[in-house]
């Protein structure tokens, strides 16, 4: 009897302190209905950046966080960061449940994914005088539905590099269409008895096809990815001939299927001296201040019959989601991360490469590389942008895209089975009426 | 600010603890009223509260963390949820998709399914064999020992690393790579290993060529598909047929029945859910199995499974009445409900009727009589939609080897003389089931006819397997010549020509991870290298068999393998079971190997199962198909165990 009311007793004073404890945090939650001078007091905003390394995470909360304080009196700004791993269920789970941080980094083609669960910061933004010296590319990749969504963070332009003294014609000038660039990857491949001895071109991804350079195919075959109704253009001569020239492109460093490729690379592919051509992120080339660059020339993607060269520039941005409250504020520190001196201080910190043209001064004045890459991606760059359902998109050109390039299905099979499969997702994301 | 956040914790974490104490009250206070129920005492009583008090925050942890989320996901599979857009009632549309293979996602899931198969019928295999040979390598009395173990068993704590698969797909490069090098430099030193490890590639090219046109391509396998249900129709009837009859081989014919009966109602059942609206027919079916399983367990005596099956049955036509009422085009008003109603009520009946009462031999013949029934209608219903177009004429053409004595030899064969092959193979399977029951009652009551009846299915299934072989080689070549001459290069089986025509040259290495063909193969060795798990369960079996058994078959002059087999084997069932069916649930969960070791290039040839689902759920965000997929495997892996468990009889454990 006594353990028992001892039970009673315990499970009594759980329950007090537990009717205090739940209006007590009721009452944090409640924070933003009250009057904005009030909220201002107790905001907190929380910027998920993804990869980020822990000096930068220093920098953002020693050195940025501080100064927007500052401006900001009552404000306070937390930094989140994860691994690429889990990137894609931590955004979709936060967006998509209207429960997250306030600003949240987003990949090239994800506009387009969340739509209107990202909030139209044009009545933030639009009016910035700042934007004029941001890449249109990139601010294409931040808008969807001619709205906003957020601002370019840093961008990535994707060229082709080639090592001008692996190349058995060291003083031709690189290839600028498609068929000259079949000529050049044949020219300067050689496969020995055990296999690929050297590689006349190699892919991002180390192969000889990626997704997404299969899109930029397209785009410098003079196509597009959707008709002007919204369906999938993959039926097209562009994709055709961009199809073919992978294709062919493919045959000319493995003669056949069961050519092995090239041994295993250490370190980067570029340096490796068996790799001639190669398109590859810049994380995966040697420091720009490797002697290697002497050797390295930089060009854009070949054209189609029909095309232009392009280079495509993936542009990682942040955005503002629907659900947060206060967007005045969250669009401030868009700007303020933003400004020059910051997208500056990001590419000293970080390696960030800046989309505003007006802080690359320094980079072009100290670095030739760096100096003929953001030139090549001004007069070439095209975002990655306005890829619908990508994430059901990329799967489907890997699944159809490898039965084509390995002999197991006919171009007009795999055009038809693209269109076909890529029209239902569509369709069934809405994208169509 | 922190010290706010410090205190919200503080009370969140209050919050908690009152709600598992409060939660844990009432639940041993509802145990405590369910005993008083049944009249137990008071201390009896106390007892149960107590016990249910303490267990109370794990049942209720269970309510929320596992049933919740169960019941949630199942409601989503029923529903076209995609995260962040409203969820939207679609029956069983998702469950359509996925089992008909319809459109890119139900092809995807098709083709993951084959894959996980795969893994599960020629991974746990080879798992097996490696774990047990580990573990008699380790069962000896030999210095070092220990650190042998250890190292036998380090594999299992690194395989799933993302670093060491990475350094797998270093050491399987196909030009370079460790493996390659070294199984070369093997077969230039060894002109017989040479020979060996050529076949092997030749081999496991073919058979992988084989499986990617069938079963990842949906190329269509023509008259061939008649060979396999008919060799099995061979195996499973030929030991019946010959030799003495004995009560073990109407075991064994109940078995087949038993096994091959739940093959195919769950296929049926399957087709039936893809249908729609569903077919009658089906629901007559399931109530023909569920009295036909009964049937096979009142002779058995065993009531709790009779139980279980009438459930099952129950539940399936109940499903069945929300698929066919769920149907878009089912439409009462024109006639079709009655036939609808009418099928579930027959089908109902028998199920309910043993509900009450026992089960005498009266319960006996009315299922027998039933039974009968069942198979008359389903005849009925299925048999004149067979007829059509001259379905049973090409099994005249076998049985009578027209087909083999025809050789048109021309392009017209695929059009002209194939159509015939719409005969559902089904057909063929059943007739499996329909011997093996004819046999069984037949029994030793009719012994001449039984052994005339047998040795005549024996040969029906012979005719069927030689003339739809002979006839499968000809629809080969002429479909290939067909898309040669179109200048298609997906001609078919185009990757099963492309391997099986020619024998490897000399230097031929495998692709392991950079092609369709070896990328299976290849996740199979790793799960192969990383056996250690089984292997340690094995050896404890293994030190678990006495000395003495071994002692005594040495005296009656046994040799190794007699042992292994008499002794080693039947005393370690036990471990050899709990590996299967851990295996076989593993591998048909199979995940991070095929997320690290995918490239473009395979990711449609390793893709399980489970990288399916994820997909399909976390990457696009399409949670409801997602659900559908989950519960499918569920029911699969459910279904395997369960008929694991069933036929476990081999199991001895005595030891």
């Amino acid at each position: 009897m006594k353990r028992k009311s001892y039970l009673f007793l315990t499970l009594a004073v759980i329950l007090v302190l537990s009717a205090v404890a739940i209006p007590a945090s009721a009452k944090e939650t409640a924070a933003p209905d009250q009057p904005a001078v009030a909220a201002q007091d107790a905001e907190t905003l929380e910027i998920y950046i993804t990869g980020l390394t822990e000096d930068t995470q220093t920098w953002f909360r020693e050195t940025v966080f501080p100064a927007f304080e500052a401006d900001h009196p009552g404000v306070k700004l937390e930094i989140l960061t994860g691994g690429w791993g889990t990137f894609d269920t931590d955004v979709a789970g936060w967006i998509t449940t209207g429960d997250g941080p306030e600003i949240v980094y987003l990949g090239s083609e994800y506009a387009a994914t969340y739509g209107d669960l990202l909030a139209d910061m044009d009545a933030y933004l639009s009016d910035w005088e700042d934007l004029a010296n941001f890449l249109p590319a990139a601010l294409e990749t931040a808008t969807y539905d001619g709205h906003l969504r957020g601002l370019p963070l840093l961008m990535s332009p994707r060229p082709i590099f080639y090592r001008s003294d692996l190349m058995a014609s060291p003083d031709a000038a690189l290839p600028t269409t498609f068929e000259e660039s079949l000529a050049f990857v044949q020219e300067n491949t050689v496969v020995g008895d055990a296999g690929v001895e050297k590689q006349g071109f190699m892919d991002i991804g180390g192969g000889l096809f990626d997704a997404q350079e299969f899109i930029g195919y397209i785009w410098s075959a003079g196509g597009e990815l959707y008709n002007e109704d919204g369906t999938s253009a993959f039926d097209s001569e562009a994709t055709a001939e961009a199809l073919q020239f992978m294709y062919d492109r493919r045959r000319a460093v493995l003669p056949t299927e069961d050519t092995p490729g090239l041994p295993p690379i250490e370190g980067t592919p570029l340096a490796s001296g068996v790799v001639v051509s190669g398109i590859f992120p810049m994380w995966n080339v040697p420091p720009t201040s490797d002697p290697i660059w002497e050797n390295v020339a930089i060009g854009p993607y070949p054209a189609g019959a029909n095309g232009e060269q392009l280079i495509q520039v993936f542009i990682d941005w942040l955005s503002v989601p629907e659900y947060v409250e206060n967007k005045e504020l969250a669009g401030e520190f868009l700007k303020f991360i933003g400004s020059k001196e910051y997208a500056i201080q990001l590419n000293t910190v970080a390696g960030f490469t800046p989309v505003r043209t007006d802080a690359w001064d320094d980079i072009r004045a100290n670095d030739p590389v760096w100096d003929q890459l953001l030139g090549l991606a001004e007069e070439y760059g095209r975002g990655f942008s306005d890829i619908r359902a990508s994430a059901e998109l990329r799967p489907l050109i890997v699944e159809q895209v490898t039965l084509f390039l390995t002999d197991q299905q006919s171009l007009e099979d795999t055009q038809a089975a693209l269109k076909e499969a890529y029209d239902s997702i569509l369709e069934a994301n809405g994208y169509l009426d | 600010m922190a010290n706010q956040y410090r205190l919200e914790n503080i009370f969140w974490a209050l919050g908690t603890v009152a709600f598992i104490a409060i939660t844990s009250y009432l639940i041993g206070l509802v145990a405590k009223f369910l005993v008083k129920l049944r009249g137990f005492s008071e201390t009896e009583q106390r007892k149960a509260f107590w016990g249910a008090l303490f267990a109370g925050p794990w049942i209720s942890g269970f309510f929320i963390f596992v049933a919740g989320p169960t019941l949630v996901s199942l409601y989503y599979s029923f529903t076209d949820y995609k995260l962040g857009k409203p969820i939207e009632w679609i029956g069983l549309e998702n469950y359509r998709v996925l089992l008909k293979g319809e459109g890119t996602y139900g092809g995807r899931f098709k083709g993951a399914m084959f894959n996980s198969f795969y893994y599960a019928a020629i991974g746990v295999p080879l798992q097996l064999v490696t774990s047990l040979g580990m573990a008699m390598l380790l069962n000896r009395e030999v210095k070092g020992i220990r650190l042998f173990r250890t190292i036998f068993y380090l594999p299992v704590i690194l395989a799933g690393g993302p670093a060491v698969l990475l350094a797998w797909r270093y050491m399987f490069a196909t030009n370079g790579g460790f493996v390659n090098v070294s199984l070369q430099r093997f077969a230039d030193s060894f002109f017989l290993f040479d020979y060996i490890y050529r076949s092997v590639v030749y081999v496991v090219e073919s058979l992988n060529g084989f499986y990617i046109g069938m079963a990842v391509r949906d190329d269509p396998i023509g008259p061939l598909k008649y060979t396999f249900p008919a060799i099995l129709g061979l195996l499973l009837i030929g030991p019946l047929a010959f030799g003495e009859w004995e009560e073990s081989k109407r075991n064994r014919a109940l078995r087949i029945i038993e096994i091959l009966g739940a093959v195919l109602v769950g296929v049926l059942f399957s087709k039936g859910l893809a249908a729609n609206p569903i077919n009658p027919v089906w629901t007559y079916a399931f109530g023909l199995g569920g009295v036909g399983i009964m049937l096979l367990n009142a002779r058995a005596e065993k009531w709790s499974v009779i139980r279980t099956v009438q459930i099952i049955a129950l539940l399936l036509i109940v499903l069945s009445l929300v698929m066919t009422l769920e149907a878009a085009d089912f439409n009462p008003t024109k006639g079709d409900a009655p036939k609808y109603l009418i099928a579930l009520i027959v089908a109902a009946l028998p199920l309910i009727v043993p509900f009450f009462g026992k089960w005498t031999a009266f319960t006996t013949k009315l299922m027998l009589a039933t039974t009968g029934i069942f198979g008359v209608i389903i005849f009925v219903l299925l048999i004149p939609g067979q007829l059509d177009g001259g379905r049973l004429e090409l099994i005249f053409r076998y049985l009578t080897f027209q087909s083999a004595i025809e050789q048109p030899n021309n392009m017209d064969y695929l059009e002209e003389v194939f159509p015939f092959e719409t005969i559902s193979t089904m057909w063929f399977y059943g007739s499996i089931i329909a011997v093996a029951a004819i046999a069984a009652l037949l029994h030793e009551r009719y012994p001449r006819q039984r052994k005339v009846f047998l040795y005549a299915a024996f040969i029906f299934f012979a005719l069927i397997a030689l003339n739809s072989f002979l006839d499968t080689r000809r629809y080969f070549q002429d479909f290939s010549d067909i898309a040669e001459a179109n200048g298609k290069p997906n001609y078919h089986f185009a990757r099963f020509h492309e391997f099986a025509d020619e024998y490897p040259e000399n230097r031929r290495v495998p692709f392991w991870l950079t092609n369709d063909i070896w990328s299976k193969p290849s996740l199979v060795l790793i799960t192969m290298w990383s056996s250690g798990a089984g292997m340690l369960i094995f050896l404890a079996a293994l030190k678990g068999v006495p000395r003495s058994l071994y002692e005594a078959a040495e005296v009656d002059g046994a040799s190794g393998v007699q042992k292994f087999f008499k002794i080693t084997l039947p005393m370690i069932s036990p471990a050899l079971f709990y590996n299967i069916v851990i295996g076989v649930i593993a591998s048909l969960q199979t995940f991070e190997m095929v997320f690290i070791i995918r490239t473009t290039e395979t990711e449609s040839s390793l893709m399980s199962a489970a990288f399916f689902l994820y997909q399909r759920t976390f990457q696009q965000l399409e949670i409801g198909q997602g659900s559908a997929a989950s519960w499918i495997l569920v029911v699969i892996i459910v279904g395997l165990t369960a008929m694991q468990f069933r036929f476990s009889k081999w199991v001895h454990y005595e030891a």
